[in-house]
């Protein structure tokens, strides 16, 4: 018996990391290797005939002039007001999305009873149509004559077209909201799908109240769901750059993935756009590391 | 180099709508990607080389290579696939059929989205062309980089119809490499119906604070800052002068608050759907904006400044037979060909950009319906580039402070 179970045991502990291969072998291609890549490039050297870059794959021989030039610029130089931007646009689109994102989680997932499937189905709908599609559709939109404008104007809201289109942060803030809302409602969904019911009955039978249960229950316990959430809508709308393209397409708006594109298609200096890159993915390296303490410490409250 | 007037971006909503309305997003950052890493392999022989700057009054003959020969005479064209590798939309589909049915054989067009991109992909010797479009700023590194071969011109008896000071180019002496194909004209495209008065220095209709939130310029730093250079009198676009190109940048700096500039290479769209006013383009962008109107509005809306008597930037594109053609014979029948009046004019119905013919006079051009009278100023004379600015290789640390100056200005 315990012969046996020993080899049952061992056989496991040989299951499990082999199952986990395929997808340390995914992050090691899809992953390590492109990033290692730019790495190569943004501390490499440049074609002196073509202006093309050089990967240099040996970190003994790795050159750190473009990034210190990053560095500077984006401390002291032009791509501050880029960096500011950046930050304030994805901190707006990001409360548009909880005020926009919680209610509609907390209805679908606590008071929609029999339409919740059919709710959920429609807040994923926007998935079925590629990304680049809708943001165009909403061009279309935003005209001077389209239909928000007209909208706006026949209920006597504006007397004159809203200029959406001018080159203006709030339109860019409004895209990014409405790309990225999606991604922020189904992961708060199902936070707040899995919340004890008996708990929130708890709560009132004790004599909280509404709000009160909300306030001191419900937000709490959803804590989790929020932070993966603006995890997840966080990350893709700092290094986006299409989006503003599209609505603003002026340097009134311009963000760092906006200069990331400049310099990797269009300037000789492929070199800064791939340094641009890596301190991007630094700041987002050192947001992930505060969602993944956070969600630990909570996990940790919980049990 | 400067930016192409074929150049559009891979999320430019026209050709998007048409192309693919499934295409992923992971497509979109791919050039980038393709453009930065394709160069993996690269072994420098040409290291230490110094290219040659061709510029109008000092031209350049390019190098020839021993073990990169031009064909011989009198061969027989190949059969099977001429392989072509140019900007999308930039050869008449119809053409190049009626091509393919005269010498039995099939035409097929690889695109690219912008010259950087092209030339990494030729670099990697993996997809192996007969016929490629550089323009004549990157000739120079094309050539010494051994990625084209020279051309026979016993097989080119019609580049006797192309412009006389194209048929032996500065840019190419001889011509030992390439023959001309179109010709285009920077200027700023407006609608007429909103614009009544141009100001004297024609650029200042940009700074023109009555159309804040409706101007655009090109989005390519080698064209905006050439512009702003020009508006303040300098006449040498290929400056290196910190000085000037800073002060160039500065004054276009001050539209990004004055009038929230916009900055893209639409035109064509932008103008006839109204949401542009005024609008920094290429000649052709206006002859094709027609297309785009809404249906019941006529050309008239329409405008195009190219500003007289001052200079302006005017631009040209060449075509050449890719080193390691397959089909070298063939390609230069292809070459021939487009060079034809006919089968000039049938292209140039198609693309809207001139070809670089003597026959091609705004008159001739208008007779034939191809351009409205009202934008007869988008047709290229011999002599608006002859006297036009043509923006063309830097040297290297020039090149970067045009870059940086573009990069400071972009980011608002």
């Amino acid at each position: 018996m315990a012969a046996g179970g020993r080899t049952h045991q061992r056989s496991a502990s040989r299951l499990w990391p082999a199952l986990a291969l395929p997808g340390t072998a995914w992050l090691v291609i899809f992953f390590v290797v492109p990033f290692y890549a730019i790495a190569a490039v943004a501390f490499g050297a440049t074609d002196p005939l073509f202006g093309s870059p050089v990967p240099v794959w040996n970190p003994l021989q790795w050159q750190f002039g473009d990034l210190s030039r990053v560095l500077h610029r984006a401390v002291t130089g032009d791509l501050r007001p880029v960096f500011v931007r950046t930050f304030g646009y994805v901190a707006a689109a990001l409360a548009l999305c909880i005020v926009i994102g919680y209610p509609v989680a907390y209805y679908v997932a606590r008071l929609a009873g029999r339409r919740r499937g059919l709710l959920l189905a429609l807040i994923l709908a926007p998935w079925w149509i590629n990304y680049l599609t809708r943001m165009l559709a909403w061009i279309n939109l935003l005209q001077p004559d389209g239909y928000v404008n007209r909208t706006l104007e026949a209920t006597h809201l504006v007397s004159q077209p809203v200029d959406w289109l001018g080159g203006h942060a709030y339109t860019v803030v409004i895209a990014l909201a409405y790309g990225y809302l999606p991604f922020f409602i189904v992961p708060l969904f199902a936070t707040l799908d899995r919340i004890d019911g008996r708990l929130l009955e708890a709560s009132r039978d004790l004599g909280i109240g509404g709000a009160g249960t909300f306030w001191h229950v419900t937000l709490p316990l959803s804590r989790q769901g929020l932070l993966t959430a603006a995890a997840i809508t966080v990350l893709p709308m700092f290094a986006d750059y299409y989006t503003n393209t599209l609505v603003s397409g002026s340097p009134t708006t311009t963000m760092v993935g906006n200069q990331i594109e400049f310099y990797l298609l269009q300037s000789q200096e492929k070199g800064l756009g791939a340094a641009l890159v890596l301190v991007l993915s630094v700041l987002l390296m050192a947001l992930m590391a505060y969602y993944l303490i956070a969600t630990q410490r909570a996990s940790r409250e919980l049990s | 180099m400067a930016m192409h007037p074929r150049e559009r971006p891979v999320y430019d909503r026209r050709r998007f709508l048409r192309n693919s309305l499934y295409v992923s997003l992971g497509t979109v950052a791919a050039p980038g990607l393709l453009s930065a890493c394709s160069s993996t392999g690269s072994s420098t022989s040409a290291a230490n080389t110094v290219l040659p700057l061709a510029r109008p009054d000092d031209p350049v003959t390019l190098p020839l290579h021993d073990d990169i020969p031009a064909i011989a005479d009198d061969m027989d064209p190949e059969t099977g696939i001429l392989k072509v590798f140019n900007y999308s939309d930039y050869l008449a589909p119809g053409l190049l059929k009626a091509f393919g049915e005269e010498y039995g054989v099939e035409v097929e067009v690889t695109t690219f989205n912008s010259m950087d991109e092209a030339v990494a992909k030729l670099r990697t010797g993996q997809a192996r062309f007969d016929v490629f479009f550089p323009t004549p700023d990157i000739l120079a590194k094309v050539v010494v980089g051994k990625l084209l071969q020279p051309i026979n011109l016993s097989y080119l008896p019609n580049l006797s119809n192309a412009w006389p000071s194209l048929q032996d180019p500065f840019y190419d002496r001889g011509p030992l490499y390439t023959v001309p194909y179109n010709v285009y004209t920077t200027g700023i495209g407006y609608r007429a119906d909103q614009v009544s008065d141009i100001p004297a220095n024609g650029y200042d209709l940009l700074w023109d604070e009555r159309y804040a939130g409706k101007i655009h310029i090109l989005d390519d730093g080698r064209e905006a800052i050439g512009m702003s250079l020009v508006r303040s009198g300098v006449t040498d676009v290929n400056t290196e002068d910190p000085e000037l190109i800073r002060a160039a940048g500065a004054e276009l700096s001050k539209l990004v608050s004055a009038v929230r500039v916009k900055v893209d290479i639409n035109g064509y769209t932008e103008v006839p759907e109204g949401r542009a006013t005024v609008h920094q383009c290429w000649s052709g962008d206006m002859i094709s904006a027609q297309y785009y109107l809404p249906k019941d509005e006529s050309t008239d809306v329409l405008g195009y400044l190219y500003p007289t008597g001052q200079p302006g930037v005017v631009g040209s594109d060449t075509i050449a037979v890719a080193a390691g053609a397959e089909h070298p014979v063939l390609a230069h029948h292809f070459l021939n060909y487009l060079l034809d009046e006919k089968n000039a004019l049938r292209n140039f119905g198609w693309v809207g950009y001139q070809p670089a013919l003597q026959k091609f006079t705004p008159s001739y051009l208008s007779g034939q319906g191809y351009v409205p009278a009202n934008l007869e100023s988008t047709v290229v004379t011999l002599e608006d580039y002859r006297s036009g600015l043509q923006l063309l290789q830097l040297s290297p640390t020039g090149r970067t402070l045009w870059d940086d100056t573009w990069a400071t200005f972009k980011s608002g």
